[in-house]
């Protein structure tokens, strides 16, 4: 078994990623999140609009985890990880998307809401 | 296949001394692999607690915005990001072969670990305590199986990270060894993800 | 928190008690003593030619995947075999217990089955059939076969495919433990909530039937991690991506929905387990759960499920069909193609398993359409067999027969799907037995592949060919008996029997019910023909010996190797030139060549390890079905403390030299069998420790 006998220090896997890059990585992430929590606690917007933005900033954080923490490339040593990550993101996607889409629309056809403040002032994603 | 070219001179037939593969490379991709099975865990998780994310299922009990405290959670995120950051800039003394630095920094990262995890279980606990535990509500079901489910893969590192400290000193760097803390660098980093996930569906969104 | 469980419990014995052993009930005392006796021979046979070492350094400890296949096979046969005992069960009650005026047995109403017991009957046989049979008879080929055909030496983690292994033993072994001690689950092998929730279903069955499956679905996991590494790390030098054989192909595509699919499994059950054991609302009735979210998480992993054993099966055709018609397979790159087609698509059609839930036109719309895109890339894959056959010269030996019958089940299992992904058709025949027909096409398409595939790699792995005119009648009873059965199911449905009916009440099913009970004799008398092509076989294995090619007209790496293949695989690492290598080199001349000179090679060593870590997760789920606490506590801890002792060992294998390779080979050549590792305590075997 090659590699046996070679540096196991010398491997790309260990040699990748740097201290800049996970220093970045917390900075971004953090920062993202704060920002995230600052449009919370104001609670000045649509509620649509205030998921889309969330949203977008845990996506981003998502994001800055994928290539400062993983250090996901498409380079020989991390191809294979980046494309099985591409390959699964759709089935998370479908697998929360469509539960929601399905039981959001079962909900409106077979069940009551009770129409108690709590559930109008406490929309979710279901409603 | 009608263009199969006809053996020549040039044609191997065997491979003698074919270096095969790295166990580095190997053990890498297939934690990954096993990583990405468990991220559809709590895919599956996350899409159970949609579903039961609704004053219905709520049966009388709290709801979300009764229970999460964002800014509470903001601390946590701070701790479980530090202590990922922490193991991570471990593997960067790793390059150099660099033991005190390693160990420092999975030290590091168990304590600010130990940090979130106490947030978390008082969470828990003071529920508990309420009348409120998991076996309220529909709701409440899903809020605390997706914590716990959390914390117990930390509670996983941990583990793993002491048996990392016995092995470093024993061993050294060993590709073993050296596959095993990158290993654990991933699934590390894999919580600190979920942890965003959650923080943004269940604190902020529900908040 | 613990919950409060109706019975006695006790903090030593859990809810064990001895009135939990069923010695009343007159089939299971036939059953124990059956199960007994063949304990006895079998254990008796191992202590009398002592062969105890053996069964332990050469099996038990094994990291081998081809001696791994074997005893996935092994397993999957022997409850193959559990699963038909019921479904003969299940036929002879319906046909018994027709109308209302039919008589009762051995303390049931009608028939002889009361309606608690056939219900477990029926549950067990679909849990057992997918989860216990199917899957590890299929795990077992790939495991045989993929290495070998990728030119590789092993798996990508040979220790960790032994733990599968024996992951998936421990929980075979729990559901057959619960025909003794205690019941299985009487809710389905789908589970059918709320009836799985504690108050309904009070006893141990669902708990036997979740933790048997959940303890199987982590091997099941594993083993699809270390295919996909196998495959993505361990190729030969030259098998470049698109000369990978079909069977490689589809082992990979299975294996990413394996990798994606059982964790959702493993989550519907875990949450049906927290109402069980701590209380939780997930899928209760009141208290805010919401039954169909089991149902929704189940048939998210459901359906993906099914294609995970189906597409195994193409590659099993593929494989098949070519070698006998001695054509490369028509169309490979779309071969290639629809199966991960298929595998994508397969995870966007969940709700056609629950179009009467009412979720809607739109949702219904989308996932009727879904579920007929799969259609396309499946007709795609018949034409390709159906061009490969076409004017080819068609040799009909047993493997190719099993797998032409394959094609027949695919097409009338396709077709009734078809039909079934119609909201409007669906609404009128779901839950009847029309679906049992479309899905037992398509699983005895799975079965006919397994057969196929045994007959095919038999030689490869034991050296001699089965025993062909019993083997042909094997077939001929099977495959009739199959239309027979089948046929008349169809016809069933459309006169709206209803599925899990422990009482056919309606006397005019009668003829139909009759004419399947038909089948089931000559299904039995199939497998009096299997038992006797078994017993053929082995008194006529000289006469059957296979060399190397043992069908002569094979095309792919396997076949390269000796029959059967020495534990090393190849004594040197072939070199790849073209897709269908094997068929190439025959072409022209080159399939005989031998390497000049032998390197030394380096094999992993055996351990009991796997072997141990699997009981103690049999343990472990016996001790959280009977909810004994200590007992669990300590087996998870001892299963926790032994993963991280075999992290500590050093042995990482040994090395082959040169010489040692040299006389095996030799030896191989004058035909005597090397498929035994040499005794690692000699010491001329150069032990390596950790680097
Ligand atoms: C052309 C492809 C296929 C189509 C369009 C199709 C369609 C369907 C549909 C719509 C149902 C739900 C029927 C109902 O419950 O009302 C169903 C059930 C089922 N199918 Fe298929 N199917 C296909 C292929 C397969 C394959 C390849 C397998 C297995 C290897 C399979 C196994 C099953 C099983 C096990 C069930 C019923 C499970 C249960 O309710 O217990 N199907 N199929
Ligand atoms: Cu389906």
């Amino acid at each position: 078994m090659a590699g046996s006998h070679s540096d196991p220090l010398a491997h790309p896997e260990v040699r990748m990623g740097g201290a800049m890059r996970y220093i970045a990585g917390f900075i971004s992430t953090v920062a993202l999140m704060g920002a995230a929590l600052i449009v919370t606690l104001r609670h000045d917007m649509g509620y649509e609009t205030y998921v889309e933005v969330v949203g977008g900033l845990a996506a981003l954080a998502l994001l800055s985890q994928a290539v400062l923490f993983y250090g996901l490339d498409i380079s020989r040593a991390q191809i294979w990880k980046s494309v099985s990550l591409i390959l699964t993101v759709p089935l998370f996607i479908i697998t929360v998307g469509l539960t929601v889409w399905m039981f959001q629309s079962l909900d409106q056809r077979t069940m009551v809401m009770p129409n108690s403040a709590a559930a109008a002032t406490q929309p979710t994603l279901l409603q | 296949m009608a263009h199969q070219a006809a053996p020549d001179a040039n044609t191997r037939l065997f491979a003698p001394g074919f270096a095969g593969h790295s166990q580095i490379s190997a053990r890498t991709l297939g934690f990954w692999l096993y990583m990405l099975s468990d991220a559809l865990l709590f895919t599956a998780l996350f899409a159970a607690y949609a579903v039961l994310d609704t004053p219905m299922n709520a049966a009388g009990g709290p709801i979300a915005s009764q229970i999460v405290n964002p800014v509470e959670g903001f601390w946590q995120t701070i701790a479980i990001l530090g202590s990922v950051t922490a193991y991570s800039l471990a593997t960067v003394a790793l390059k150099t072969g660099n033991r005190a630095g390693v160990m420092l920094g999975i030290v590091a990262a168990m304590v600010l670990a130990v940090v979130f995890l106490g947030f978390g279980f008082n969470d828990l606990a003071t529920l508990t305590a309420q009348g409120n535990g998991m076996d309220r509500s529909g709701y409440l079901s899903a809020y605390f199986v997706l914590i716990l489910t959390h914390a117990i893969h930390m509670l996983f590192g941990l583990i793993w990270m002491l048996v990392m400290l016995v092995q470093i000193p024993r061993d050294g760097f060993n590709e073993m060894v050296v596959a095993r803390l990158l290993n654990l660098r991933m699934f590390w980093q894999f919580q600190a993800t979920v942890w965003v996930c959650v923080y943004i569906y269940v604190y902020m969104i529900g908040a | 928190m613990q919950v409060h469980v109706p019975g006695p419990w006790s903090p030593l014995f859990g809810r064990l008690t001895l009135d939990q052993i069923p010695y009343n009930i007159p089939i299971l005392q036939y059953t124990f003593a059956g199960a007994m006796l063949a304990a006895i021979v079998v254990v008796g046979a191992v202590l009398y030619f002592k062969k105890v070492g053996y069964f332990w350094r050469e099996w038990l400890t094994t990291v081998d995947h081809k001696k791994i296949g074997v005893m996935y096979i092994v397993i999957g046969l022997v409850m193959l075999f559990r699963g038909f005992a019921d479904g003969l069960l299940i036929r002879t009650q319906q046909v018994l217990a027709n109308g209302p005026n039919a008589p009762g047995y051995m303390g049931a109403q009608h028939g002889f089955l009361p309606p608690f017991h056939f219900d477990q009957v029926y549950s067990a046989h679909g849990t057992i059939m997918i989860l216990f049979a199917a899957t590890p008879i299929l795990t077992g080929f790939q495991n045989i076969v993929v290495p070998l055909q990728l030119g590789a030496r092993d798996m990508a983690f040979p220790y960790m495919n032994a733990l599968s292994l024996w992951l998936t033993a421990g929980a075979a072994g729990l559901v057959m433990l619960s025909l003794f001690v205690g019941d299985f689950s009487a809710a389905g092998w789908v589970g059918l909530i709320p009836l799985t929730e504690l108050p309904y279903s009070p006893s141990t069955g669902v708990d036997y039937w979740m933790w048997a499956i959940q303890i199987s679905s982590v091997g099941t996991t594993l083993n699809a991690i270390n295919m996909i590494v196998t495959i993505v790390e361990m190729r030969a030098p030259g098998m470049t991506w698109f000369r990978m054989p079909i069977f490689s192909w589809t082992t990979l595509s299975t294996n990413i929905i394996g990798l994606t699919a059982f964790p959702v499994l493993g989550v519907a059950l875990a949450l049906l387990g927290a109402d069980r054991y701590l209380g939780t609302h997930f899928f209760t009735a009141g208290m805010g759960g919401n039954l169909m979210l089991y149902t929704n998480l189940f048939w998210l992993w459901g359906h993906p499920e099914v294609y995970f054993l189906i597409l195994p099966v193409f590659g099993i055709l593929s494989e098949v069909v070519p070698t006998f018609c001695e054509k490369p397979l028509f169309g490979y790159v779309t071969m290639v193609a629809a199966s991960f087609a298929i595998a994508g698509v397969s995870w966007v059609v969940w709700l056609h398993h629950f179009f009467t839930m009412g979720a809607g036109p739109d949702i219904n719309g989308f996932f009727s359409v879904a579920t007929m895109l799969v259609g396309i890339p499946t007709g795609v894959k018949v034409f390709n067999w159906a061009f490969t056959m076409y004017r080819a010269r068609i040799t009909y030996t047993v493997p190719m027969l099993w797998a032409m019958f394959g094609l027949f089940l695919l097409l009338a299992g396709g077709l009734t799907g078809m039909m079934l992904a119609i909201p409007a058709v669906n609404y009128t025949v779901h839950d009847s037995v029309f679906v049992i027909a479309h899905f037992h096409c398509m699983v005895l398409l799975v079965v006919a592949a397994a057969f196929a595939g045994v007959s095919y790699w038999f030689p490869k792995v034991f050296g001699f060919r089965l025993d062909e005119s019993w083997g042909k009648a094997f077939f001929w009873t099977f495959s009739i008996a199959t239309l027979i059965v089948f046929t008349a199911m169809f016809a069933l449905g459309f006169e709206g029997e209803t599925r899990r009916l422990d009482w056919t009440f309606n006397t005019a099913w009668k003829p139909m019910l009759v004419v399947e009970e038909i089948g089931m004799i000559l299904y039995v008398i199939s497998l009096a023909c299997f038992a006797l092509m078994l017993v053929f076989s082995i008194v006529n294995r000289k006469k059957n010996a296979a060399g190397p090619d043992a069908w002569g007209t094979s095309r792919t790496l396997e076949w390269l190797t000796p029959s059967p293949v020495p534990f090393y695989n190849f004594a040197v690492t072939p070199q790849v030139n073209t897709r269908d290598e094997l068929a190439w080199r025959r072409k022209h001349g080159l399939d005989k060549a031998q390497p000049e000179h032998f390197e030394a090679i380096h094999m992993p060593s055996n351990t009991g390890m796997p072997f141990v870590i699997g009981m103690l997760a049999a343990v472990w789920g016996f001790a959280m079905i009977w909810r004994i606490w200590w007992l669990a506590a300590i087996s998870l801890t001892a299963l926790i403390v032994c993963v991280i002792i075999r992290s500590f060992y050093k042995n990482e294998g040994y090395h082959l030299q040169p010489e040692e390779i040299a006389a095996m080979e030799r030896d191989l050549a004058l035909g005597s069998v090397v498929s035994e590792q040499p005794d690692r305590s000699h010491h001329h075997y150069s032990h390596v420790e950790a680097h």
